[in-house]
């Protein structure tokens, strides 16, 4: 047997069968057929069997060591935070036992479809936001690509006649491109006048939420689509659509689309990016010490430009996605708050690509859980909100950790008095 | 006896790795200037910063006016009427005088400030002390003799009867500094005693009226200014056991200069004249040590060499290629148009590209970073190699197979090459620096401050991979700090002084004396008279 794996050929089947097992794991899972399960677990395995006797091994331990520590903190918060919360419920009258019940099962299984429909939009901006924190920027603006993104796609959506597969790939380029550069100028202020991003991104946000209004009035308010009031664009041509997972997927939900497998695709996409192309390496050489990384000849000003622009056009992905596949058509909402959620998700997945497809998925899933919890129980889904807000503190209160660590655990370090005053 | 204001009596201060302070005895008497003399690393910040509260020493104890107190911070310090000038302000950049001169005891009540009141008392003050100033102007808008005046102003403001300045003529111009000298003059007629820390053996010639020389932590000596010669306070502040761990085999080096330097013109952050035209030429197979007492422009011209400030004026140039040293040299292609417009420009990734290695002074800030792995650090600056990434893609296997290599070849202590770097001892990150930048196979080797804060062992082991360096034909150029290091290495002594080169030196014609006499800006004439 080891033999055998020892063999190129083989050792290539096996990753492939992998590969593909994980695809269609992942597929049905999030086209809640929950015996997808069973196929990721089976990838899994197969993954191990083939790299059971080459030297990847080692590769692998190191790899579950260091995904450990990135772990580690989320899942102390989420556990603190549901301790937390129980005692709010008691508190209250509730009997924490049965809330999380209805918690849990309706978050991870019987509203599994609206978990993923709400994770979708905020994987996108969660990869937009890790992705520009890796270069140690915070692009707090993702909100305001996110629109700029949802806007182009109405606006493709609405006049572009092509074969499907072409006028999506269109729309998806074209609105992520232009989010992406609606993110030039914070990009040249950062660059050239060290303006921070943070101001620069936020204030780009609100320019783009409230020029959505104007938009949506130009290119619809036409009462017959299916809306109130006449604050929505027209819906986009048919042909402008994602595919449902209904399509292929009989069972699931009818509101769940191919977005989310996009949106997975993405996420190993930029972690490609960041860990096996040069550009990610001098992403993550800028954001950890810009000044060896400029002291070693990376021109760390364009790293910064073209990381905010990509971290833009990841957002952007976010907005197409959201109109393309569920709204097919823009809405005056001005809270949709995926930007400012995907803060959250990205924090909670410490900038992790492929984390923030997890930590996406439990924010969703604890909201779809929430709304259940709240018909069926009659708690108010609020508590949720109190239970990620925990999560969420804890998570970013590792530096409050590190800190009493440093100061009470830590030997001195001796730095020199002149370094020191 | 004579009644002393001050005494600091057997203080010792001891850092986890480094003694700063071993039984460090001093007395300070009312109205008198009093230097502390010494290298950088001497001690002589980390003693004021005990006796001004910041620290706590380890042993040791503090008397003020024959009665011993105990400093738990600066405020404790200000209560018993010390003052302390740093050697970077402490002012609020966008307040004026008169708020940063009576911030944290400010006139008025009931949480009012009066202003009126304040301004006054600035106003009186800076009569009394001849410290002429406009109370209403804002900080930024200050040269920085004038902001040292503030602070000195801040401290009398809090009734300071002792002034500690900590290198106060850093910053200074000439005429700035002579300004101060009068000024301190003037307030030791008041009663003001005043300590200096220094390392400039003019100044306390022309200031002081008693100075302590401090080395490697512990006293070496006391004398009164007058009668005393600059020689003989040289020699007390550099001289030293010699350690000479390897030895240099004489080699002849190659013809044509590798890095030649022309009339170089580098100014520093606060705009002044930091490098001030100097000249040099480094051969192939020789090692050229710059020697200087720090804050002497050192700094400057390796960040203007490798390209990471502008310079001026001036030529620097590799094998025959004139290599750009600001906007205006830079020869206009699409990228620079490019970076020009939108990005920054990156002069080191075109030294890097002809054949520069570069082995900073600060290791951690400039030289690893510190968070990625080993293997990654062992790639920084390969800049558009094919061996380690192609089409932008990285090859890891080759870049594994390649630190493991020189994780074997240079002895750097490791796990493994997925080590994160911070994980590693002060003289394997330098070694990991070595390694780098050494297997590149540089033309010319710019190396700061090799071996700064570490033990004997790694010392002597990195001396070693510089002299190899040297006999495989490659031009360094040396600047460090610790003569001992320049001596033991170079083959030829430039010794820098305020921005300039003022002498050089074949190591084997010359003594550590002498070139210390030099580093503090000492002249032929007044050697032969000393």
């Amino acid at each position: 047997m080891e033999k055998l794996i020892k063999n190129n050929t083989i050792y290539y089947l096996l990753i492939s069968i992998s590969i593909l097992f994980l695809a269609i794991g992942v597929t049905l899972y999030m086209g809640e057929y929950f015996y997808g399960l069973i196929f990721i677990f089976l990838s899994i395995l197969i993954y191990l069997l083939a790299n059971l006797n080459s030297n990847k091994k080692d590769g692998f331990k190191e790899f579950l060591k260091q995904k450990f520590k990135v772990i580690l903190y989320p899942l102390i918060g989420i556990f603190v935070s549901l301790i937390v919360g129980g005692i709010i419920m008691i508190i209250s009258g509730y009997n924490p036992f049965e809330a999380y019940a209805a918690l849990f099962y309706g978050g991870f299984y019987k509203n599994w479809g609206t978990a993923v429909i709400n994770a979708t939009p905020l994987i996108f901006t969660g990869l937009a936001i890790a992705f520009a924190f890796q270069a140690n920027l915070f692009n707090i603006g993702a909100e305001g690509q996110y629109y700029i993104g949802a806007m182009v796609a109405a606006f493709l959506g609405l006049y572009i006649k092509l074969p499907p597969i072409f006028s999506l790939l269109i729309i998806f380029l074209v609105g992520s491109f232009i989010a992406g550069i609606y993110n030039i100028i914070p990009a040249w202020l950062k660059v050239k006048t060290g303006a921070s991003e943070v101001i620069t991104t936020m204030m780009f946000a609100h320019i783009a939420r409230y020029f959505s209004p104007i938009f949506i009035r130009s290119f619809g308010g036409d009462p017959t689509a299916g809306s109130k009031h006449p604050y929505v664009t027209d819906k986009i041509l048919e042909t402008n659509r994602l595919p449902t997972m209904k399509s292929f997927l009989p069972n699931a939900d009818y509101r769940i689309h191919t977005g989310i497998l996009i949106a997975i695709v993405l996420a190993i996409v930029v972690y490609y990016i960041l860990f096996y192309t040069k550009l990610g390496y001098d992403i993550r050489a800028v954001g950890k010490n810009i000044n060896a990384a400029k002291m070693q000849g990376i021109n760390t000003g364009k790293i910064i430009f073209i990381t905010l622009i990509i971290s833009g056009m990841l957002a952007g992905f976010s907005g197409v996605s959201q109109i393309t596949g569920l709204e097919h058509k823009l809405a005056q909402e001005l809270n949709a708050g995926y930007g400012w959620n995907g803060i959250s998700v990205a924090l909670l997945a410490s900038n992790d690509p492929i984390a923030v497809v997890f930590t996406a998925l439990l924010w969703g899933a604890l909201d779809a859980g929430g709304q259940y919890m709240q018909r069926n129980i009659g708690i108010s889904g609020a508590i949720v909100e109190i239970i990620k807000g925990i999560i969420l503190f804890l998570v970013v209160a590792r530096y409050i950790y590190n800190y009493f660590y440093n100061k009470y655990f830590k030997k001195e370090e001796f730095v020199s008095a002149e370094e020191r005053v | 006896m004579e009644e002393y204001i001050l005494e600091m009596k057997n203080i010792t201060k001891k850092f986890p790795k480094v003694i700063a302070n071993e039984d460090v005895t001093i007395n300070l008497k009312k109205g008198e200037i009093l230097a502390l003399l010494g290298e950088n690393g001497a001690g002589k910040s980390t003693l004021m910063n005990i006796l001004y509260g910041l620290y706590k020493p380890t042993s040791g104890e503090i008397n003020l006016d024959g009665e011993k107190v105990q400093f738990h911070s600066p405020k404790d310090a200000i209560k018993h009427n010390l003052g302390m000038v740093h050697q970077h302000f402490m002012l609020v950049e966008n307040l004026t005088v008169t708020e940063n001169i009576i911030l944290g005891e400010e006139p008025g009540n009931a949480g009012f400030i009066n202003y009126n009141l304040a301004r006054k008392k600035v106003k009186e003050l800076s009569k009394k002390f001849k410290l002429e100033i406009d109370p209403d102007e804002k900080i930024e808008n200050l040269s920085v003799g004038l902001q040292q005046r503030v602070e000195i102003l801040k401290a009398l403001y809090r009734k300071a009867k002792i002034l500690i300045l900590d290198e106060p003529t850093a910053v200074l111009t000439p005429q700035e500094i002579e300004k101060l000298f009068e000024v301190i003059k003037d307030l030791v007629k008041t009663g003001v005693s005043v300590i200096i820390i220094t390392h400039k053996l003019e100044e306390v010639l022309d200031i002081a009226d008693r100075v302590y020389i401090l080395r490697r932590g512990k006293l070496v000596g006391e004398r009164n200014t007058k009668g005393v010669t600059k020689n003989e306070l040289a020699n007390m502040m550099v001289g030293r056991d010699v350690v000479l761990t390897v030895t240099r085999t004489p080699k002849k080096r190659g013809e044509k200069p590798t890095l030649k330097i022309n009339n170089l013109v580098v100014y520093n952050s606060k705009k002044l004249k930091a490098v001030n035209n100097v000249s040099l030429e480094v051969y192939p197979g020789e090692i050229v040590g710059i020697a200087g007492v720090d804050g002497n422009g050192q700094t400057e011209l390796a960040e203007a060499i490798i390209g990471f400030r502008d310079s001026y004026e001036g030529q620097i140039i590799l094998d025959n290629y004139s290599l750009p040293i600001n906007d205006k040299t830079q020869k206009n292609s699409l990228n620079s148009i490019l970076n020009k417009l939108f990005f920054e420009n990156n002069f080191v990734k075109g030294r890097l590209d002809r054949g520069i290695s570069i082995v900073p002074a600060d290791r951690q800030r400039h030289g690893l970073i510190l968070e990625m792995q080993v293997a990654e650090n062992l790639i920084l600056g390969y800049q558009g190699k094919g061996k380690f990434w192609e089409h932008n893609i990285l090859k890891w296997k080759n870049i594994y197979n390649f630190s493991d290599e020189l994780i074997k070849k240079y002895d750097i202590r490791t796990p493994n090459s997925k080590n994160i770097a911070s994980n590693l001892s002060g003289g394997n990150q330098q070694k990991v620096i070595l390694a780098r930048e050494f297997s590149k196979t540089p033309k010319f080797a710019l190396i700061v401050q090799p071996t700064r804060g570490l033990d004997v062992g790694a010392i002597e082991y990195i001396h070693k991979r510089i002299l190899e360096m040297r006999d495989a034909n490659c031009a360094i150029l040396l600047i460090s700090l610790e003569l001992e290091e320049i001596f033991s290495l170079s083959d030829r002594i430039l010794v820098m002084y305020n921005g300039q080169i003022t002498k050089e030196f074949k190591t084997e014609e010359t003594d550590q004396m002498e070139v210390g006499f030099y580093m503090m800006g000492g002249d032929k004439t007044k050697v032969k008279e000393a």
